[in-house]
């Protein structure tokens, strides 16, 4: 299920923390209160633990992963990644790669099987991306934004993407990722999708400011509580439309 | 989208008070001291100010209160025609217009007195035409009091006024006095409003809010209105109406059938057929409220057929009753559902007629996949996460949250979490803690990590002595061959060899701790423009310059030392030098000497630091004669000769001039010495 959090009164969660089927990783703040809401809810099922990366709190734009892998840009330190590896499970594998582009995040967008990464991204880091995620990797924009991590959020169920994509960019990028994909948005309006939600198989966290339509909107397309996601077109319709600015 | 918020109007002061505000900001905000013996200008200037200064005063905050009030042809018509019931539409504009009109008076006003200032030959004249202006801005103000007041009430009362958005999803209650408007209203929100056994309790529109399908919907409860003419309509049933004219809402037409309220079903129903106009093209429902006393079924054939005839295309009869509760919220969502279809049939028809149909559609696409290749690619849910699931989620964690151990221990920055406690699969659970160095014996243990890292090196190195042994890394002469000449090679090794010099040299320059010089004045230092590609002496040459003169005359003055040179000059030298072979020729030397000697010596002229900034000699004495001129003018204007820089300048450049206060005293001479 979907739940609304902030981080320090800021509505970018899916900055400051990085979710996937297998772990949960969240950036250190000035309390426990954010590490608790992600705690509460995913702790009996898979670790969730601090952590920093290159002294930034904001993990979730560095870092990028999924139940199979991690992968740290090159300005993790050492004693950073010793803690991450020392805190997931040696199913996880850790790995720190030598990409310009070092907000891997805001590049890469993945779930167990599949990934969409920045258009300039080395083909090294693509080689990499694929071995350790064990992911199909596609190059790719959305809505003529290259930053497709910040842009998209995805999981094995559904995704996400920028409000103002088109329909046919849906349906390529829905039978690339072979998962169902809706145009939206988080945060009352945000388009910056994967700044404002993190998400996995069976729970969703977003800003505070974002609004019921748009949490079940969430839920449908991502198969929260066995919502599917032809509910948006069905019932859901009327309300979507009559919510929509013209 | 406009959002209305009258809430924010700033208080209209009376007109007392607006006079006491400008005199005495006017008062404050300038100079208080004059004298009759100041220069007739400068008192003059000292009334202007003040009373433009006051009529600036006067329009500023004229004009503030004119900008924040709504104009009424600006704002929606709902909130225009609610204005024009509560307020009276000619009062309110009649107001804002007679302000308007002082702003005008009060600017004519301040620039007459200026106008009669200019002429203000003394003092006591200024301050009389000053007083006069003045006092005429006051009595204009004055005469505004009665609108001032209105104004003030208007802002109070517009304050008070429920935020109601007019293009919002809506529905509205309306209905007889009586029949259970308010009750409805408190049912399905939790606006409070007072419910009263009488008639008129609602006396203004209320506005209450709820939620139906992720939506906000917005509730008004509007006052009762009674079956008579429009014109007989008192205010409070006016807003009804004016609500019910400009809201694009659900209407909910409240009638009592069991006649409780005082009124009988005729009269309902007459009153429906009145206002009926009112509800075209809005989805309109007939409640029949308070069924808990009297359904349809019991009543009269004659009152049933006088219900039938509410009936029309677009109405829906609906049985509830606000004391149970039967039939409130399948009233609530048959309402809501019909205004939601309404709403989103009006606005792709809207769409379709601009052409952009799909824009509105767009946003409601989701993309299936189509099977790309036979893979399966389930989700990953843990087994604990299902067994939860189906459990129902209503269970909760049953550990103890990291925020309740840190309210315990101190609250959030007292308590730190020990991040060590979640690692796993360490061989012995003391593991944990042990404290790992990040450096040790000079080396970074992260290096270390691997367990086999020195079986794999020794590897490496052994794989890269076999390379080197089988000869993989000589020099290759012929690995070398790029298609070049031993003199093309050459010239390619001493073009990078220049370009690796360059490169080091501006690095050293860079590396300098010294002010950075744009390129061109440096080359202008060295004498050459070659960084604009050509030499100062060409480019002197072209403008027609002697050569000597400018950048190069400059370059070796400096480079000169001044005064006597430590050795003797070259010419000297050279004669010196020649002395020997000219020896015989004895009359020529004295003769030159002789020269030397009646030469007179050359004076030394100061070096013109200016100078370089002029053309040529007349150049520079034109611009002498400018400057004199200017200083000369200026000494002049400013008091006697003595370049005051006005008449309140009293510097006194030397108090105790020593020809004054040295030397022995005469008699009785102590001013003159």
């Amino acid at each position: 299920m979907a739940t609304r959090v902030q981080f320090e009164n800021n509505n970018e969660v899916g900055v400051f923390a990085r979710l996937t089927n297998s772990y949960c990783l969240v950036g250190i703040g000035g309390s426990e209160n954010f590490y608790s809401v992600f705690e509460s809810e995913l702790a009996d099922h898979v670790p969730v633990i601090h952590a920093s990366i290159a002294g930034c709190r904001i993990i979730g734009r560095l870092c990028v992963g999924n139940s199979k892998g991690l992968l740290l840009p090159n300005t993790t330190t050492d004693q950073e990644m010793l803690h991450i590896r020392n805190s997931l499970p040696d199913s996880v594998v850790v790995q720190r790669i030598e990409e310009r582009l070092s907000a891997l995040g805001n590049c890469i967008c993945t779930n167990d099987y599949v990934a969409l990464t920045h258009t300039d991204l080395d083909r090294e880091t693509e080689e990499i991306v694929a071995d350790v995620l064990g992911v199909e990797v596609f190059r790719q924009t959305i809505a003529g934004n290259v930053l497709v991590g910040s842009y998209c959020c995805l999981t094995n169920q559904g995704g996400m993407v920028h409000p103002r994509t088109s329909v046919e960019d849906q349906d390529e990028l829905s039978s690339l990722l072979q998962v169902p994909i809706v145009a939206g948005t988080v945060n009352r309006g945000s388009d910056v999708i994967a700044a404002g939600l993190c998400v996995n198989d069976w729970s969703a966290f977003c800003g505070l400011d974002t609004t019921s339509t748009e949490i079940s909107v969430i839920e449908s397309i991502f198969k929260l509580r066995n919502a599917q996601p032809s509910r948006i077109v069905t019932e859901m319709r009327s309300s979507l439309i009559d919510a929509m600015q013209s | 989208m406009v959002v209305y918020n009258f809430k924010k109007i700033a208080p209209v002061p009376t007109s007392k008070d607006f006079v006491d505000v400008v005199l005495s900001k006017t008062q404050r905000q300038t100079p208080t001291v004059v004298h009759k013996q100041y220069a007739i200008g400068r008192i003059r200037a000292f009334y202007m100010r003040k009373v433009k200064y006051a009529q600036q005063c006067y329009e500023e905050k004229i004009a503030r209160i004119l900008d924040e009030f709504p104009r009424l042809n600006d704002i929606h018509p709902f909130y225009a025609d609610l204005m024009n019931v509560l307020y009276d539409r000619d009062h309110y504009k009649l107001a804002l217009g007679q302000l308007n009109m002082a702003r005008g008076l009060i600017d004519k006003i301040g620039k007459d007195y200026l106008r009669l200032l200019k002429f203000g030959d003394s003092l006591y004249r200024c301050k009389q035409l000053k007083r006069a202006a003045l006092g005429r801005m006051c009595t204009l103000m004055k005469k505004l009091k009665s609108s001032l007041e209105y104004l003030e009430q208007v802002r109070q009362h517009l304050a008070r006024l429920p935020s109601i958005d007019p293009n919002t999803r809506t529905l509205l209650i309306c209905g007889f006095p009586n029949v259970g408007k308010s009750s409805f209203m408190n049912k399905v929100t939790r606006a409070d409003v007072e419910v009263q056994p009488y008639a008129f309790t609602t006396k203004s529109l209320f506005v209450g809010h709820m939620d139906y399908k992720y939506l906000r919907w917005q509730v008004i409860d509007t006052p009762g209105i009674l079956d008579h003419s429009l014109e007989e309509r008192n205010t409070i049933e006016m807003q009804s109406v004016t609500a019910l004219v400009h809201l694009k809402a659900c209407i909910l037409y409240f009638v009592d059938l069991s006649e409780q309220c005082g009124y009988s079903i005729k009269q309902q129903v007459s009153l429906f057929q009145n206002i009926k106009p009112l509800f075209e093209g809005k989805p309109l429902m007939v409640v029949l409220n308070k069924s808990d006393m009297k359904t349809v079924d019991q009543c009269s054939p004659e009152e049933q057929e006088l219900v039938k005839t509410m009936q029309g295309a677009n109405v829906q009869f609906i049985t509830c009753s606000t004391l149970t509760e039967e039939g409130v919220t399948g009233l609530k969502t048959v309402a809501c559902d019909a205004l939601l279809t309404h709403r989103v049939n009006t606005k792709i028809s809207r769409a379709e007629k601009a052409g952009k149909e799909s824009s509105v559609l767009d946003g409601i696409h989701v993309a299936m996949p189509e099977n790309r290749d036979t893979s399966e690619r389930p989700p990953i849910i843990p087994s604990s996460v299902m067994a939860r699931m189906q459990q129902g989620e209503t269970t909760k964690t049953q550990r103890k949250l990291q925020k309740e151990i840190q309210e315990e221990c101190g609250g959030a920055g007292v308590y730190s979490m020990d991040y060590r406690e979640q690692y796993l699969g360490l061989k012995k659970e003391d593991w944990k803690f042990d404290i790992i160095p990040e450096i040790m014996d000079g080396k970074n243990i992260a290096d270390f990590v691997d367990p086999d890292i020195e079986r794999m090196l020794e590897e490496l190195e052994r794989e890269e002595e076999e390379r080197e042994a089988r000869g993989e890394y000589d020099e290759d002469p012929d690995a070398l061959d790029d298609g070049l000449t031993e003199v093309e090679r050459e010239q390619l090794d001493a073009a990078r060899r220049k370009k690796a010099t360059l490169r080091h040299e501006s690095m050293m320059a860079r590396s300098r701790n010294h002010p950075t010089m744009p390129r061109t004045v440096a080359a202008n230092r060295r004498g050459d423009l070659s960084a604009r590609g050509r030499s100062m002496d060409e480019h002197l040459e072209e403008l027609g310059y002697d050569e000597d003169i400018g950048a190069r005359k400059r370059a070796r003055s400096m480079s000169e030392a001044r005064g006597r040179s430590r050795t003797r000059k070259e010419r000297m030298d050279v004669e010196e030098g020649e002395e020997g072979e000219a020896m015989d020729v004895d009359g020529e030397r004295a003769a030159k000497k002789m020269r030397m000697a009646s030469r007179s010596r050359s004076q030394s002229v100061p070096r013109d630091v200016a100078g370089h900034a002029y053309k040529d000699k007349t150049q520079q004495e034109k611009a002498k004669k400018i400057t004199k001129k200017v200083v000369k003018s200026a000494m002049k204007v400013k008091g006697k000769g003595t370049a005051r820089k006005g008449e309140a300048d009293r510097h006194v450049p030397n108090f105790k001039p020593k020809h004054l206060l040295t030397g022995k005293r005469g008699i009785g001479k102590t001013d003159r010495r």
